[in-house]
C-alpha cells in the first residue's frame, strides 16, 4: 500500500507538469486553433534561463520571476513574428510552423547552455514523510504551481472581462469581432497564457527533473496527450487527464516495467483519438473552455 | 461525432506522428566529398572521433570533446607527429546507435581517417564495431563494457572493464559481510550483462543477486524502481549508470529511504554526479580511476605527474576540472598518437603498434595491450572512492 501511494505521489507531481503544459496548449488551440509544438520548449527555456540567473547571483525568486516574464514575452513575440504573419492559418500549418519554432529554440538553447543537463536549486521547504510515503517539498511546489497557475487561468477565463472576451473569441470568433473584441489581442493574450503556464512548469520541475535543451519536445507531447484528453478545449478535463496520465505512467513503471513508461502516453493518445476524440469532456457538443 | 472533434482528429494525429518521428531521428551531417588515398603519406594524419556530445551521454561526450581538441592543439603546436600535422575530425552521434554508425561511415568513406576514437557510451561503441572491423580502421573506444573489445581485431578501449569494476565492488561487499545484493541498472548497453556478471562473480563470494531494476538514461523519475528496490530483500544496492540519470536515481534512493549501503559504478566519476544527486550523494562508494582523487595521491604514484599536468592544462583551458571521461579520451589519444609515432598510418602496422603498447602511463591507469587484450587496464587501475561533501575522496586503495 505504501508503495502504491508512493507511486501515486510521483505520478501526481509528474502529472502537474503535464497539466501546466496542457493548459498552455489549450489556451492557444481554443483561440487560434494552433497546436503549439514549442509549448514544451517554453518550459526548458524558463528552466535554463532561471538557472543562469541564479548562477549569476540573483536570488531564486527574482530569477524565477524574470524567467517567467521573459518566456511569456517570448511566446507573445513568437505569436507576433511567426503565427500572426500567416494568412489562412490552419491547424496543420500551425503544427509545421511551431515545429520550426521548436527546432530553432532548441538550437539556440544548445548554443547558449550547452548539451549537458542543468539543475535549478530546490525551492525552500523540507521533505516530509507521511505514513511511510516520502514527499519532497519540491513536489508540493509543483502541485501548488498547478493549483495557483492552472486555477488562476480558470478564474481568469470565467470571472474577468478579458477572460470572457477570450472565451467569446474561441466560441464565436465572428460574433466576437462584431462586438469589438480584437482577434489580434485575443491571440496575443492566449500566447501569453501559454508562455506563462509553460514557463511555470519549467521552473518548478527543474529542481527534480533537471533542464536540458532537448527535453521540451517529449514534455510538450505528453502535455499534448493530456490536452487531447481534454478534447483540446476543456482546461478542467485536460488537468484531470494530465494527472491521470502521470499516475498511470508511474504505475506502469512500478508494476509492469519502467521501459514502458514513455509509451503509455502515446498508447492512450491512439486509443482516445480512435474511440473518443472528445477525451474526458462530458458534453462534447458544447465548445467550452 | 461533433464537427469540432472530427476536425481535431487529423491534426492531432499529424502532430503526434511528426513530433514522434523527430524525437527519434536527428539531423544528419553532410561530410565533404574528398576521399581517395593519394594524400596518404604526406598530407595531415587524420584522426576521427565519434562522441556522445548531445543527448543522454552529454556529461561524457562534452569533456571528451574538450580534451581531444586541447590535445590536438598541443600536439600540432609541438610539431605534430613526425613533422606531419594532425587533423582531428569530431562528430556528434547524438548519443544514438544509428548516429554513431552514420558518423563512423562518414569518417571512413569521406574523411579517410587513419584512426578513430569513440564512442563515449557502450551502445554507440558496439554499433561502430562491425563497421570499423570491416573497413579495418584501428579504433579506440572510450566506453566501458567489455563486449566492445571482446574478440575484436581492430577495436580497443581505454575505460576500465565493467568486470574489474564489479570485482572491486563485490570484494568490498564480501569484506563487509553482505550476502544479498540488489541492482538498479542502465537499460542500455552500459548496463547490459551486468546482472549476469554479478551472479557469476557473486557465486565464489557467497553473494546472490536478489533483485534487478532498470532505467533509461533519459529518465528523470525513479520512484518506481526505488520503491521496488526498497521492497527487495538485500543487504546492499548497486546503481549502475551514467550521469545525470544515475545521480537522479541516487537522489530518489535516499529520498525514498531505501537506507542500505550503496555502490555505484565508474559511470559517475565526475562532478556532474553531485549536481544531479545533491546532498544524497554522500556515502556512495564507487570504483574509479585516480583522476578525481588526485590531490590525495602519494608523490611516488607513477600516475601523479601525468594526472597533475592534465588537470592543470584542462582547468586552464576550460575553467572546470576534468572528469574521468575526459581522462578516457586523454588515454585514447595517448595510446593512438604513440602508436602513430611508432608505426605511421598503415592500418595493420598501426594496429600492431597499439597492441604492443606497454606500461604506458595514462590518466585512468597504466596501459599494457596485447593482441588478446585490447582493454589494457587491470584492477590496479581502480581505487575505491567515497562521495563526501560534494566531491570524491579516497576510500581505500
Amino acid at each position: 500500500m505504501t508503495d502504491f501511494l508512493q507511486l501515486t505521489v510521483a505520478g501526481l507531481s509528474q502529472g502537474s507538469v503535464y497539466a501546466l503544459l496542457a493548459v498552455g496548449l489549450i489556451a492557444t488551440y481554443t483561440v487560434r486553433h494552433v497546436v503549439n509544438i514549442a509549448q514544451g520548449d517554453y518550459a526548458t527555456l524558463a528552466g535554463l534561463g532561471s538557472i543562469s540567473l541564479v548562477t549569476a547571483g540573483l536570488p531564486l525568486p527574482v530569477a524565477i520571476l524574470i524567467a517567467l516574464v521573459t518566456v511569456t514575452l517570448a511566446s507573445v513575440l513568437i505569436e507576433r513574428l511567426v503565427i500572426s504573419r500567416v494568412k489562412n492559418l490552419t491547424t496543420l500549418v500551425s503544427i509545421i510552423l511551431t515545429l520550426g519554432v521548436s527546432t530553432l529554440l532548441q538550437a539556440i538553447m544548445l548554443l547558449i547552455w550547452g548539451a549537458e543537463a542543468k539543475r535549478l536549486p530546490a525551492f525552500p521547504g523540507s521533505d516530509l514523510t507521511l505514513g511511510g510515503v516520502s514527499i519532497r517539498s519540491q513536489e508540493l511546489w509543483m502541485l501548488g504551481a498547478l493549483v495557483v497557475v492552472g486555477g488562476g487561468i480558470l478564474l481568469f477565463y470565467e470571472k474577468t472581462r478579458w477572460g470572457k472576451a477570450l472565451r467569446a473569441s474561441a466560441e464565436q470568433p465572428v460574433a466576437a469581432r462584431i462586438v469589438g473584441i480584437s482577434p489580434a489581442i485575443a491571440s496575443m493574450l492566449a500566447f501569453a497564457i501559454a508562455g506563462f503556464a509553460g514557463a511555470a512548469a519549467g521552473v518548478v520541475s527543474s529542481p527534480i527533473y533537471l533542464s536540458i535543451w532537448s527535453g521540451g519536445l517529449l514534455l510538450g507531447l505528453k502535455g499534448f496527450v493530456a490536452a487531447v484528453l481534454g478534447g483540446l478545449v476543456s482546461f478542467r478535463a485536460a488537468i484531470v487527464g494530465a494527472l491521470l496520465l502521470g499516475i498511470i505512467e508511474s504505475y506502469v513503471a512500478g508494476y509492469v516495467a519502467s521501459g514502458w513508461k514513455d509509451a503509455v502516453a502515446f498508447f492512450i493518445l491512439i486509443i482516445v483519438l480512435i474511440i473518443r476524440p472528445a477525451g474526458l469532456v462530458l458534453r462534447p457538443n458544447a465548445v467550452r473552455v | 461525432m461533433h464537427r469540432a472533434q472530427r476536425r481535431l482528429l487529423v491534426p492531432a494525429a499529424v502532430a503526434a506522428s511528426i513530433a514522434l518521428a523527430l524525437t527519434g531521428c536527428g539531423a544528419s551531417n553532410f561530410g565533404g566529398d574528398s576521399g581517395g588515398d593519394a594524400a596518404a603519406e604526406d598530407g595531415p594524419i587524420k584522426i576521427g572521433a565519434v562522441l556522445d556530445i548531445t543527448g543522454v551521454g552529454a556529461n561524457l561526450g562534452v569533456p571528451e570533446q574538450n580534451t581531444l581538441n586541447m590535445l590536438a592543439e598541443q600536439l600540432n603546436a609541438d610539431g605534430g607527429i613526425d613533422g606531419r600535422e594532425v587533423e582531428l575530425i569530431i562528430k556528434d552521434n547524438q548519443s544514438t546507435e544509428d548516429g554513431a554508425a552514420k558518423a563512423t561511415t562518414q569518417l571512413i568513406e569521406n574523411d579517410d581517417v587513419d584512426l578513430i576514437i569513440g564512442s563515449s557510451r557502450t551502445g554507440p561503441s558496439l554499433a561502430m564495431r562491425p563497421l570499423v572491423e570491416a573497413a579495418q580502421v584501428p579504433t579506440i573506444s572510450v566506453a566501458a563494457n567489455a563486449a566492445i573489445v571482446d574478440g575484436s581485431e581492430w577495436v580497443f578501449k581505454t575505460a576500465q572493464n565493467d568486470l574489474v569494476v564489479l570485482e572491486r565492488i563485490l570484494d568490498d561487499a564480501e569484506s563487509k559481510g553482505y550476502t544479498k545484493i540488489a541492482l538498479v541498472r542502465d537499460a542500455t548497453g552500459f548496463g547490459e550483462g551486468i546482472a549476469d556478471i554479478i551472479t557469476e562473480l557473486g557465486e565464489e563470494r557467497g553473494i546472490t543477486l536478489t533483485a534487478t531494476e532498470s532505467f533509461e538514461p533519459s529518465a528523470t523519475d525513479f520512484t518506481a524502481q526505488m520503491t521496488n528496490i526498497r521492497a527487495a530483500d538485500a543487504d546492499a544496492v548497486i546503481i549502475w549508470g551514467i550521469t545525470p540519470s544515475a545521480g537522479l536515481a541516487q537522489a530518489a534512493y535516499v529520498q525514498l529511504g531505501v537506507d542500505k549501503p550503496i555502490y555505484q559504478s565508474h559511470g559517475v566519476a565526475n562532478d556532474a554526479f553531485f549536481e544531479a544527486a545533491g546532498p544524497a550523494a554522500d556515502g556512495v562508494i564507487a570504483p574509479m580511476g585516480r583522476l578525481l582523487v588526485a590531490d590525495e595521491l602519494s608523490d611516488d604514484d607513477p600516475q601523479k605527474p601525468v594526472i597533475d599536468e592534465f588537470i592543470a592544462d584542462y582547468t586552464e583551458s576550460f575553467g572546470t576540472s576534468p572528469s574521468s571521461f575526459a581522462g578516457h579520451a586523454y588515454d585514447a589519444w595517448l595510446v593512438g598518437t604513440k602508436a602513430l609515432e611508432a608505426a605511421g598510418t598503415e592500418p595493420e602496422a598501426l594496429r600492431d603498434a597499439i597492441e604492443s603498447t606497454t606500461d604506458l602511463v595514462g590518466i585512468s591507469g597504466i596501459f599494457t595491450m596485447t593482441p588478446e587484450n585490447h582493454s589494457g587496464l587491470t584492477a590496479d587501475a581502480l581505487i575505491m572512492a567515497l562521495a563526501e561533501g560534494g566531491r570524491w575522496t579516497l576510500y581505500e586503495e
